[in-house]
C-alpha cells in the first residue's frame, strides 16, 4: 500500500489529524467551472453595458459580440451543476416546488431570471437587423428572423424609440441582475461559516470583481483571436478603452483578494492558523506561485503599462491577447483554489489533504475541457444567426444615455 | 421600408405581453400537474418519501442476528478485542444471506491476499485519522519484517480473525512469555 488513500477516482494524500469524513473532496472540478462560467457571463454582460447604458462609445464594435458571448456561455453554465449533482431530470422540481429558505435552491430562479432577460435584451437590440435580415432571405432563415424579430418589420422613429426604451429598461435591470448572479454565487460560499477559508463577508464581492475581470478579459481574448483567424480589421481603440477597463477591475480584484488574506493573517485567529497551513501546504503552487506570483503580478504590471503609456497598436495588438489570456486563467485558478482549496481542510483545524482531478468520469478533466469547447460551438452557431460586429451602415442603435 | 410596414409599431411589444402570459398561466397549471401530491404535507418535502423511506428493504442487521445461528464465533469474537467490530465489516450485508428467516445465499469467503487488505482497511499506518490508542496501527512489510515472518505471509497466519489475539497469547503460555503484545 502506498501512502495514497484512494477515493471514488479521486486520491487524497494525507497529513496530520484529518476526520474521515474529510477526505474526499465532494464539491470538484464542475464546482470549480460553475462560478467561472456565470463569471464570464457577468463580465461579458458588464462590457456590453458599458456601451449600452455607461455610453462608452469606444466599445460599440464589442457591445453586440459581448452579448452573444454572453448568451453562449450563459447557455452552458447549469451543466456543471448538472453534471455534479446527475438526475438533471429533477432539476425541474427545483423551479415547481420553490424552496424560499434554500440559499442553493434560488440559482434556478436567479439563473432563470437572467437568461430570460438576456434573450429580450438581445432580440431587442437586434430588432432591426433581424428585420433587415428576414426581409432578405428565405425559406427557414425567413421564418427564423420573422419569429426573432416578433413578426414586426414596423422600423419607424416610433418603433425604435419604443426599442430604445425597452432596451434601457432591460439594460437597467441587467446590470443589478448581472451583479446579483455572480455576487450570489460568492455567497453560496461566503455563507458556509463552518470553512473559514469561504467563510467572509468579503467573499461575493471577490467572485464579483473576478467575474467582471474574466468577463472582460475572455471578450477581448476572443475579439482579437476571430478578428485576426477572420481577417477582418481590428478595431485598436476599443481594445485599448477594454485593456483600462480590465486593469481597473484587475486593481480592484487583485487588491481586495490579497485583502482578504491579509485580514485573516492581521486579525490572527485560529483560523489564520488553519488558513496559514493550507495556503502554506497543498494550496501553495496553485495560490502563491500560480495565481499570486505568475497570473497576478504579471498580468497587473502589463496592463498597468499598456494603459499609461502610449504604444503602437502593433505591441497592443501583441499583448493584449496573451495578457487576457492569462487574466482568464487567474480567475480559473482562484475559482480552483477557493473551491477545491477550502475542503483541502480538515474541520479537526490540524491536518490538510491534496487532491487531484480524474481525468475520465462525469466530474473529470476531459467533461471539463468539453464544457469550456462547448460556448465556443454555440457561439460558433449563435454568430451564424445574430450578426457579431456592428453593421456601420445598419444599425440605428445608440448607446442610452 | 419604414412606411411600407403594415404592422402597428407596438405590435412586438403586444405579442411578448401576450406571450409572458400564455406562458405564465400555462406554468401556474404546468406548476399544479407535476408538483407531487403530497409536497408540504409536512414541510418542504414531498411527505409520500416518508412513507417510501419506511418500504426501503434493511440491509443491515446487529451481530446478535449473526449469532443466533453462528453459536461457536459467537464465542470467540465476543470475548476478543475486535468485539465491537460489526460482522457486516467483514462479511457483507445480512440481506446478501438471510431473507425472512431462510438461507438465501453465501457471502463472499475472502481469501490469502484479500484478508490482507480487509485487515489495512482498518488497521493501516496510512490511515492518519484514526485514534492509534485504541486501534493496533501497522505498515506493511514493517510489520512483517519486524515480526521476522514470511514478506507472503497473510495477517489471519499469525491472527485468529475473530479475536486477533487469541492465538498469539496462547503461544505466548505455551513457551512462558510473559509481557504484553
Amino acid at each position: 500500500m502506498s501512502a495514497l488513500a484512494a477515493h471514488g477516482g479521486t486520491v487524497a494524500a494525507l497529513s496530520n489529524y484529518v476526520f474521515p469524513n474529510d477526505w474526499h473532496v465532494h464539491w470538484s472540478l464542475m464546482i470549480v467551472l460553475y462560478p467561472y462560467i456565470t463569471g464570464i457571463v457577468a463580465g461579458a454582460f458588464i462590457v456590453s453595458s458599458l456601451y449600452h447604458v455607461f455610453g462608452i462609445k469606444q466599445l460599440e464594435p464589442i457591445s453586440r459580440y459581448s452579448l452573444i458571448f454572453a448568451l453562449a456561455f450563459l447557455a452552458c453554465a447549469t451543466w456543471p451543476l448538472l453534471l455534479h449533482l446527475g438526475h438533471p431530470e429533477r432539476s425541474y422540481s427545483m423551479l415547481i416546488t420553490p424552496n424560499p429558505t434554500s440559499a442553493m435552491a434560488g440559482f434556478g430562479f436567479i439563473y432563470s431570471a437572467y437568461f430570460i432577460l438576456l434573450v429580450h435584451e438581445i432580440l431587442f437590440i437586434y430588432r432591426p437587423t433581424m428585420v433587415t435580415l428576414w426581409k432578405q432571405s428565405t425559406g427557414f432563415k425567413r421564418w427564423l428572423y420573422g419569429f426573432l424579430a416578433f413578426n414586426n418589420d414596423n422600423l419607424s422613429p416610433e418603433a425604435i424609440r419604443l426599442d430604445h426604451r425597452i432596451i434601457s429598461f432591460l439594460a437597467g435591470i441587467g446590470i443589478p441582475m448581472a451583479c446579483i448572479l455572480h455576487g450570489y454565487v460568492g455567497f453560496i460560499f461566503g455563507g458556509i461559516k463552518a470553512n473559514p477559508l469561504w467563510a467572509t463577508p468579503l467573499m461575493p464581492l471577490i467572485f464579483l470583481l473576478s467575474a467582471c475581470v474574466s468577463g472582460i478579459a475572455g471578450i477581448i481574448f476572443s475579439y482579437i483571436l476571430i478578428k485576426k483567424f477572420t481577417g477582418q480589421e481590428i478595431d485598436v481603440d476599443c481594445v485599448r478603452t477594454s485593456i483600462k477597463f480590465l486593469w481597473g477591475f484587475f486593481i480592484l480584484d487583485f487588491v481586495f483578494e490579497m485583502l482578504e488574506v491579509f485580514t485573516h493573517f492581521y486579525m490572527n485567529t485560529h483560523h489564520w492558523h488553519v488558513l496559514e497551513n493550507l495556503l502554506w501546504g497543498p494550496l501553495y503552487n496553485t495560490y502563491w506561485l500560480y495565481q499570486v506570483k505568475i497570473f497576478s503580478v504579471i498580468p497587473f504590471i502589463v496592463l498597468g503599462v499598456l494603459s499609461l503609456f502610449k504604444f503602437k497598436d502593433r505591441v497592443i495588438l501583441f499583448f493584449a491577447p496573451i495578457v487576457s489570456f492569462m487574466i482568464l486563467i487567474q480567475v480559473l485558478l482562484m475559482r480552483w483554489n477557493v473551491v477545491v482549496g477550502g475542503q483541502l481542510m480538515s474541520h479537526s483545524t490540524r491536518g490538510q489533504v491534496t487532491f487531484v482531478p480524474e481525468w475520465l468520469g462525469r466530474e473529470g478533466i476531459l467533461v471539463a475541457i468539453f464544457i469550456m469547447i462547448a460556448p465556443v460551438v454555440i457561439l460558433f452557431i449563435l454568430s451564424k444567426i445574430f450578426p457579431l460586429w456592428v453593421n456601420k451602415e445598419a444599425a440605428n442603435e445608440q448607446p442610452i444615455t | 421600408m419604414h412606411s411600407e410596414s403594415k404592422t402597428k409599431y407596438y405590435s412586438h411589444l403586444v405579442k411578448l405581453i401576450i406571450a409572458m402570459i400564455v406562458l405564465g398561466v400555462a406554468g401556474f397549471f404546468a406548476r399544479q400537474l407535476f408538483s407531487p401530491e403530497s409536497m408540504g404535507e409536512y414541510g418542504h418535502y414531498r411527505g409520500a418519501d416518508i412513507e417510501d423511506q419506511k418500504n426501503v428493504p434493511v440491509r443491515l442487521q446487529t451481530n446478535e442476528s449473526c449469532f443466533q445461528c453462528h453459536k461457536p464465533v459467537r464465542r470467540i469474537h465476543k470475548k476478543g478485542v475486535h468485539k465491537s467490530v460489526s460482522c457486516e465489516v467483514c462479511h457483507g450485508p445480512y440481506a446478501d444471506h438471510v431473507k425472512d428467516g431462510k438461507k438465501i445465499g453465501m457471502l463472499p469467503v475472502k481469501k490469502g491476499k484479500e484478508i490482507t487488505h480487509l485487515c489495512l482497511r482498518c488497521h493501516n499506518k496510512v490511515i492518519q485519522a484514526r485514534p492509534r490508542t485504541s486501534i493496533k496501527m501497522v505498515g506493511m512489510p514493517e510489520h512483517l519484517q519486524e515480526k521476522k515472518v514470511r514478506i507472503e505471509n497473510t495477517c489471519d497466519q499469525c491472527h485468529m480473525v475473530h479475536d486477533p489475539l487469541l492465538w498469539i497469547n496462547q503461544a505466548k503460555e505455551m513457551i512462558g512469555i510473559k509481557e504484553e503484545m
